[in-house]
């Protein structure tokens, strides 16, 4: 009981009440959706039905997933042997990382790179999103033209870069070929091939369609009754699409930019091979240190290349109040 | 309606034409390439005659400096891994999926989980699982370790293809079964299930094409002692010698592979279509195919 005011016993009782009340509408909600939906009745059951579903997936991804990566954090802190580690805490692996030019070199330019492939996938990918769900005006057409984008993201990344890089780019490739018999350039452009800049071409031709696909089915929700108000109302084609277009799209453009950003940050067998051992990133840097046994040193490495990850998905959903649109 | 061109319909249909050149062009430039006489080269020139030698010597172990036998063996492993992983991705993404039918206490965790599943690059998922099966005293392999990290890369896929699934099916079509009084597992095998395996069939063929063609997680859970997969062995043969036509040979017949899923998955879809008896009708709408449906033949009959 505070000493510096005295409320009198009929008001308190109503907080408490007020309280109580509210703790019952506060647990009224879930049970009326449930309700609602017509699926649930007679909890504890339903619940035990529940836990059933959800049981193997959630075993599975614990296994095989959540365990790995609790280990990946575990090992980071343990020291190095000749061997692999043992379970003797440090923080010098991290320590250590700090001060390893060369993690950071790596770390900078594959930042840069995803920017580029984020950015580009958005500039490139949203003209065909917009074409695929506004412009093509029978759901037959708009089927068929988004499987024919999409076909070839079921196909085999490795192969994909195999051949962007030695029919296509390079000294030889047809790029070369066809700038020198256009008279563009006379000797065959070196940076083409086996260079950073083949590099983040072929991740931006890789990765769109992570980009393509959530803006596609977010535009597909635009209500062309509402492009058609807007244009009635006299709006110009800049105005519709800034305060019409770009609101909606908008969440589909942040998914997008997460997975890319994402999976281009932790590419490492593209990278390989279209640089041809010439491009490095953290991934191959990652890799070669465990390659090594240097296991302590690759698992730091790689839990600060998660942070700076999440780091980059939280500044991007800053962009988008993504779960209440969701 | 007003008839006027729109130019801005025509313009992004030349961009999205010069899209799909940029998607293509590097793989058909490989498949031609493919089709060279013995002294193809890399890159073009087509050095002819055209033939199919670079495509027999994938197959026959004969010709000199083939690789028939690793591709075989190779191609082998892939397709199985391939198959089992897409049928344990098809079972836990509906069995997921079920459960996220109704709301449950920490619903909202559960699926950042599954979503991180998707956000994990691969070689983290390899790094994690060699660290943790060494500790656990176990060597990794391709059907105790790989299978489960290709597994994991493919449940999100099949969970949120389930999803949009379950979010057009109408659920009173099961509770009209039980008020004829089918019991609940009766209730699920004959009706549920038929409604929605083209969901399920699309989660195994994700699970499928995902693994035939998954190189990083792959590589770092193998033994010495496994057979590789097609990936590890077309990685392989890029980085151990000079490449040749028989490569582009390789990756165009997986990629082959690759669209025949794709196509196998198209065709599952059509036949629910085809059939246009009234029952199956009333599943269309339920599926939210139905309005689709109409909509496009509306679209047509007065285009």
């Amino acid at each position: 009981m505070s000493s510096s005011s005295d409320p009198d016993p009929g008001l308190r009782f109503d907080v408490a009440e007020i309280e109580q009340a509210d703790e019952i509408v506060e647990q009224r909600p879930p049970q009326e959706t449930a309700l609602g939906e017509g699926k649930a009745v007679g909890g504890k059951r339903r619940n035990l039905v529940t836990a059933v579903w959800a049981l193997p997936g959630f075993v599975w991804l614990g296994f095989y997933m959540l365990a790995p990566l609790v280990f990946i954090v575990l090992v980071s802190f343990w020291t190095r042997t000749d061997f692999g580690y043992e379970k003797v805490w440090t923080t010098s692996n991290y320590t250590e990382l700090f001060h390893d030019s060369t993690y950071w070199k790596n770390m900078r330019t594959s930042f840069v790179t995803s920017l580029i492939a984020v950015s580009a996938c958005l500039v490139f990918g949203f003209p065909i999103a917009y074409f695929l769900a506004l412009k093509v005006r029978t759901l037959r057409w708009q089927i068929a033209l988004f499987i024919v984008a999409l076909a070839p993201f079921w196909t085999s990344f490795l192969t994909r870069s195999i051949a962007w890089t030695y029919p296509l780019m390079g000294r030889q490739g047809a790029l070369n070929q066809t700038l020198q018999k256009l008279g563009i350039v006379d000797e065959p452009v070196a940076a083409l091939g086996f260079s950073p800049l083949s590099v983040r071409l072929a991740l931006v031709q890789l990765y769109i369609l992570f980009m393509i696909t959530p803006l596609f089915f977010t535009l597909a929700q635009v209500d062309q009754a509402a492009l058609e108000a807007a244009r009635d109302l006299g709006g110009n084609w800049w105005r519709t699409f800034k305060e019409v277009i770009v609101p909606q799209a908008a969440p589909g453009a942040v998914i997008g930019s997460i997975f890319i950003f994402v999976l281009t940050m932790g590419d490492y067998g593209t990278v390989q091979v279209i640089g041809g051992g010439n491009v490095t990133s953290v991934g191959t840097v990652v890799n070669s240190k465990v390659g090594a046994i240097q296991y302590p040193q690759g698992a730091a490495s790689a839990v600060l290349l998660v942070l700076v990850l999440m780091a980059g998905v939280f500044v991007i959903t800053r962009f988008s109040k993504l779960r209440e649109e969701l | 309606m007003r008839r006027r061109v729109d130019w801005a319909k025509w313009g992004l249909g030349v961009y999205f034409v010069i899209f799909l050149i940029f998607l293509y062009a590097p793989m058909a430039l490989m498949g031609v390439l493919s089709f060279q006489g013995v002294f193809g080269g890399v890159t073009f020139p087509f050095r002819g005659p055209v033939s199919l030698d670079w495509w027999r010597s994938l197959f026959d172990a004969s010709i000199p400096g083939s690789h028939a036998e690793d591709i075989r063996a190779s191609g082998k492993q892939s397709l199985w891994l391939g198959l089992v992983a897409g049928t344990v991705v098809a079972v836990l993404a509906f069995t997921l999926s079920m459960a996220f039918r109704r709301r449950f206490r920490g619903d909202g965790i559960a699926f950042y989980v599954i979503m991180l599943a998707l956000m994990t690059p691969g070689f983290l998922l390899g790094l994690g699982n060699q660290l943790f099966w060494r500790f656990l005293g176990e060597t990794t392999s391709i059907w105790k370790t790989a299978l489960g990290a290709n597994v994991i890369w493919g449940i999100p896929f099949g969970f949120l293809v389930m999803l949009a699934v379950w979010n057009r099916y109408d659920d009173h079509i099961e509770e009209a079964a039980r008020d004829l009084g089918a019991n609940q597992v009766r209730t699920f095998r004959e009706v549920t299930l038929p409604l929605v395996w083209p969901g399920v069939f699309g989660c195994f063929l994700f699970g499928f094409t995902l693994t035939w063609n998954d190189y990083d997680r792959t590589v770092l859970l193998t033994s010495g002692f496994d057979t590789a997969t097609l990936p590890v062995q077309i990685f392989g043969l890029t980085f151990s010698q000079a490449i040749r036509p028989d490569l582009y040979a390789l990756g165009a017949a997986t990629t082959l592979v690759s669209l025949l899923a794709i196509a196998l998955m198209l065709v599952a879809v059509t036949i629910r279509l085809r059939f246009r008896g009234a029952p199956v009708q009333r599943t269309e709408e339920e599926l939210g195919l139905g309005e689709g449906l109409q909509l496009a033949e509306t679209e047509a009959s007065s285009g």
